[in-house]
């Protein structure tokens, strides 16, 4: 349905009973008028025939033609008639003027007869002649038989009346109507107009006015009325609009300043939090980098210090040393790895392995662990190809299974594969007969430094277990190889974690992983007890280290190993070393030097002095995502601080060994 | 005036009806069937009842009828009665056809219609039953001629089929009248006018007498018209005629025709019988259309035509 506008429907409302009432008046005038000239042409054809009728008397008696003529001839004249004939008694046409009769005398007795024919617009009278009856009250009309009570006909009158004139007037009523009707609506309409002009305009205005409000423009109502006349019939309404308006425009305003102060209020608090979050991140990355210099000496110091013969109490020492060290690094390691997780400098690379690999390798590293506990560590064989980032995945099994151990006193651990219902998707889960933690800390314990109260006491007591890091490792890991991680537990029962991971359907020849760029694998006690290759022994060893202590260390370490070392504290040491005719077989540079001057500079130039592509790698405390794609991009191993001494040296071996074979060919 | 003459009539004609119920007298002795109740029936009646008192004759002895009671009225009241009196034509034909012992009369009928009538019953006149003619005389009517146009010499008149044997007698009367009469026959109203023109052509006055085919309510404004514009005068029959333009009219009146209609009852009650022939009406009166004597170029009263012509008759 259409929707007028307010305009429109004022002039509806006018007009609609204006046009209503034209309508009206105007059919009830025409139907009389015509009704009118409907019964004065009636009266006025009937007259004329009766009176020629009447005048023909005499005629028709004395069959008088002339005269008959000449009366024919007078009827003409009168208005609307266009033919006249006269018959007498006997049918035969005695006088005729004007149009001539289509069918001759009409065979009728009757008095008036009107024919009316469309074609020619015209009705046909016929007036029978009657001899005039004069009464004559007569005693001898008494005895008279004949003719008694019957006229006697002397002939018939016809005459033809034009229906054309009433046809025009009718045509000229119907145009005056319809010309009255046209100015009685059209002065309706102007009106109208005039008079809902003075209701629209106030309303069209207020109207608007409102719409200005809703749009925010509150001084729209102050100006408006100042515009309107005192009189105008919505003065009122507009006077409590612009009070209104003027109390919005307050509240807005006030609401406003409330909103910006509580967003400065909320920026404030988000600058500080950040700069919170920013301190604390520069904390954790100073801490660590500082606290990594240090222990990194010390495990190079501890490494060859258990070098050199000593007498039983004496290794005993070394050997509780070397273990305190080792978790000290492996706190480190989990806080390092916290601190890439959240960075995302952890690089993911998702490949099919065969999961039997990864299990063998745990074996390795935590069965020593287990039988040290006296737990019984058993990992099902399963020979299931997965989809997922290798390294990454040990990380969390790893983290899962010490975990496991850790909190674990009697029983054991257990780690399997397990079919899902799903072909494409298998669970990995690890069993122990542990503590089991309350379904209140189920979700908590993959927080950050987060330990039940229990393990905290017992860590308080000294017992060596970790920071709390490893299941908020495991999580993060978990997060971003979107493997779906669930835990079970039972307090004094055990826990089950489960990880599920894509599977492939059926195994792949796949080459067999290496795992030489595993950065945080633990060391095994067997390679730190495997002596210097002899292909080291007699290789210069050119160590740049800005640190003095871990320089020594690290010096001291290489030559506890049969290297052949040279020291250098930065670039221009280095050069120096080469001035005096020193060619280093194997650089080991610290990332960060004195100055502005970075371990990967300095390699690249020696290379470039020497004229060949030394073997190097490069030392760093930094866990900066940009210095790991600097490194890779320049095809150098970046080992973190603290480098475990077994790890350099496997490192170190590799190197000489790709190098001895680069000689070679 | 005319109204309050009309209600006298009926008043009188009620009382009269009446009669025979308040006193059915033996003496009744004369009995007047009248053909209507109409004015001139009951002028007539009046003047015959009041000339029949004024004679000696009791009212108790007059009884007026309805030609529909003549057949019911009792032996005892036929056999006192001496005379009956038939107004109209009507009324003469149902006292015609009831054979009756005593004598009728009838009156204020034309001469046609008493023709007719002893024609449908098989009668002729007699004293037994015989008639006093509303028509004139023809020669009262051509004497009139001479008195009131007595330049016109031709006369014509208009006969219809049943007047048409009379046409040698008329001829003869106006010729012992000093007149020379032309007639022209009628048989059809459709060529009246040709008739009526071809009579008109010769004539210096048209003279009318009553035969219902020429002379009617139909026909007598057009032959009137016809006669006026050729300017020949009409003598017509009837004061009627007069009044729609006819230039002079010989009759009697009803009360003229009743108060001689009672001279011959008495006539009969005095033992003396009726005469064996038609009566021919003794009194008359002349109306004149003065308009149309102007029109004529006539100067005439109606009143010294009268006289004038009693005068004639009443010479020897």
């Amino acid at each position: 349905m259409k929707i007028f506008d307010i305009r429109q429907r004022m002039l509806l409302a006018a007009l609609l009973p204006a046009l209503l009432l034209c309508l009206l008046l105007s059919t009830a005038f025409l139907v009389s008028r015509f009704k009118d000239i409907d019964e004065a042409y009636g009266m006025h054809t009937h007259a004329v025939a009766r009176q020629l009728a009447l005048a023909s008397e005499f005629g028709l008696f004395s069959a008088n033609g002339q005269q008959l003529q000449t009366l024919a001839h007078g009827a003409l004249r009168e208005p609307d008639v266009r033919g006249v004939a006269i018959y007498d008694r006997g049918g035969r046409l005695i006088a005729s003027v004007g149009e001539a009769f289509s069918a001759g005398m009409p065979a009728v007795a009757s008095a008036v007869q009107p024919v009316s024919s469309e074609q020619d617009l015209a009705d046909v009278l016929t007036q029978t002649v009657y001899a005039s009856d004069l009464s004559l009250d007569d005693l001898y009309e008494a005895a008279s038989s004949a003719n008694q009570g019957q006229a006697v006909s002397l002939g018939q009158v016809v005459v033809k009346f034009s229906l054309q004139s009433v046809t025009q007037k009718k045509r000229d009523i119907l145009l005056l109507g319809g010309l009255i009707m046209t100015l009685g609506l059209l002065f309706g309409a102007v009106l109208a107009l005039r008079l809902s002009a003075g209701v629209i305009r106030p309303m069209v205005r207020v109207s608007d006015l409102i719409e200005s409000i809703g749009h925010g423009d509150f001084a729209a109502a102050a100006r408006v009325q100042a515009q309107t006349p005192a009189h105008d019939p919505l003065h009122h309404l507009q006077d409590n609009l612009m009070h209104m308006s003027d109390r919005l425009a307050n509240v807005q305003q006030e609401l406003e300043s409330r909103v910006a102060k509580v967003t400065q209020d909320l920026r404030e608090k988000k600058e500080e939090a950040e700069l919170a979050t920013q301190a604390k991140s520069r904390f954790l990355a100073a801490a660590s980098h500082d606290l990594r210099q240090p222990i990194h000496a010390m495990g190079m110091f501890v490494a060859r210090l258990a070098q050199l013969s000593h007498a039983a109490p004496t290794r005993q020492l070394i050997a509780s040393l070397e273990a305190s060290v080792h978790a000290l690094q492996t706190l480190l390691d989990d806080l390092l790895d916290i601190s890439r997780l959240d960075s995302g400098a952890v690089p993911v690379r998702i490949q099919t392995f065969a999961l039997m690999d990864l299990f063998e390798r745990l074996d390795q590293n935590l069965s020593l662990t287990a039988l040290d506990k006296g737990l019984r560590l058993h990992i099902r064989p399963c020979h299931a190809m997965v989809y997922s980032d290798p390294v990454l995945l040990y990380r969390i099994l790893i983290n899962l299974v010490s975990n496991a151990l850790r909190y674990t006193e009697k029983g054991g651990v257990v780690v399997a594969c397990r079919r899902t219902s799903s072909a494409s998707l298998m669970h990995i889960e690890v069993w122990d007969s542990g503590v089991g933690i309350a379904p209140e800390h189920q979700q908590a314990v993959f927080n950050e430094f987060y330990q039940v109260d229990s393990v905290a006491h017992q860590r308080r007591q000294g017992l060596g277990l970790g920071l709390g890091l490893g299941l908020s490792i495991v999580q993060r890991s978990c997060q971003l190889l979107q493997h779906p991680l669930q835990l079970v537990s039972r307090p004094g029962v055990g826990t089950r974690v489960r990880l599920t991971l894509p599977v492939q359907a059926k195994p792949a020849d796949q080459p067999a992983l290496t795992w030489a760029k595993v950065p945080a694998s633990p060391e095994t006690p067997q390679a730190t007890r495997m002596p210097p290759t002899q292909d080291g022994q007699a290789c210069p060893v050119l160590v740049i280290e800005d640190d003095d202590l871990v320089r020594q260390a690290l010096a001291g370490l290489l030559q506890s190993w049969g290297f052949q070392v040279a020291q250098a504290d930065g670039l221009s040491a280095a050069q120096a070393l080469l001035h005096t005719g020193f060619v280093p077989g194997l650089i080991i540079s610290d990332y960060r030097l004195k100055g502005d001057t970075h371990g990967l500079d300095v390699i690249v130039q020696m290379r470039q002095q020497l004229a060949r592509a030394v073997p190097a790698c490069l030392i760093s405390g930094d866990t900066d995502p940009d210095l790991l794609q600097a490194a890779r991009a320049a095809q150098l191993t970046l080992l973190s601080k603290p480098v475990r001494p077994a790890k350099l040296r496997s490192l170190l071996n590799r190197l000489l060994a790709v190098q001895r074979v680069r000689d070679e060919s | 005036m005319m109204q309050r003459w009309r209600l006298y009539f009926i008043a009188l004609a009620m009382g009269l009806l009446a009669l025979p119920v308040q006193a059915q007298a033996p003496g009744v002795r004369v009995a007047i069937v009248s053909s209507q109740t109409g004015a001139p029936y009951m002028e007539a009646a009046q003047a015959l009842v009041r000339q029949l008192e004024s004679q000696g004759v009791p009212r108790s002895a007059i009884q007026l009828l309805n030609p529909a009671d003549v057949a019911s009225v009792p032996a005892a009241t036929q056999a006192t009665l001496k005379v009956w009196v038939a107004l109209g034509t009507e009324a003469s034909a149902a006292l015609a056809r009831a054979r009756l012992n005593a004598p009728v009369l009838s009156a204020l009928i034309p001469r046609r219609g008493f023709e007719r009538v002893l024609r449908d019953s098989g009668r002729t006149a007699s004293a037994q039953f015989n008639a006093l003619y509303l028509d004139q005389p023809l020669p009262r009517q051509l004497a009139l001629i001479r008195l009131a146009l007595p330049q016109a010499r031709q006369v014509g008149m208009l006969l219809g089929p049943q007047s048409w044997p009379e046409k040698p007698a008329l001829i003869a009367a106006a010729g012992a009248s000093g007149l020379s009469l032309r007639a022209v026959r009628l048989d059809d109203d459709a060529l009246l006018f040709d008739a009526l023109q071809s009579i008109l052509a010769d004539s210096e006055v048209l003279l009318a007498q009553a035969d219902p085919l020429v002379y009617n309510s139909n026909t007598i404004q057009n032959i009137l018209l016809t006669s006026v514009r050729l300017k020949v005068p009409l003598l017509a029959f009837s004061p009627a005629y007069v009044r729609a333009g006819a230039l002079l009219a010989l009759y009697s009146t009803p009360t003229q025709a009743g108060t001689e209609a009672a001279h011959w009852v008495l006539h009969a009650l005095a033992m003396r019988g009726l005469p064996e022939q038609a009566l021919e009406p003794a009194d008359f009166e002349i109306s004149v259309n003065a308009q149309v004597a102007r029109v004529l170029g006539l100067t005439l009263d109606a009143q010294a035509l009268r006289q004038a012509l009693k005068r004639l008759e009443q010479r020897p």
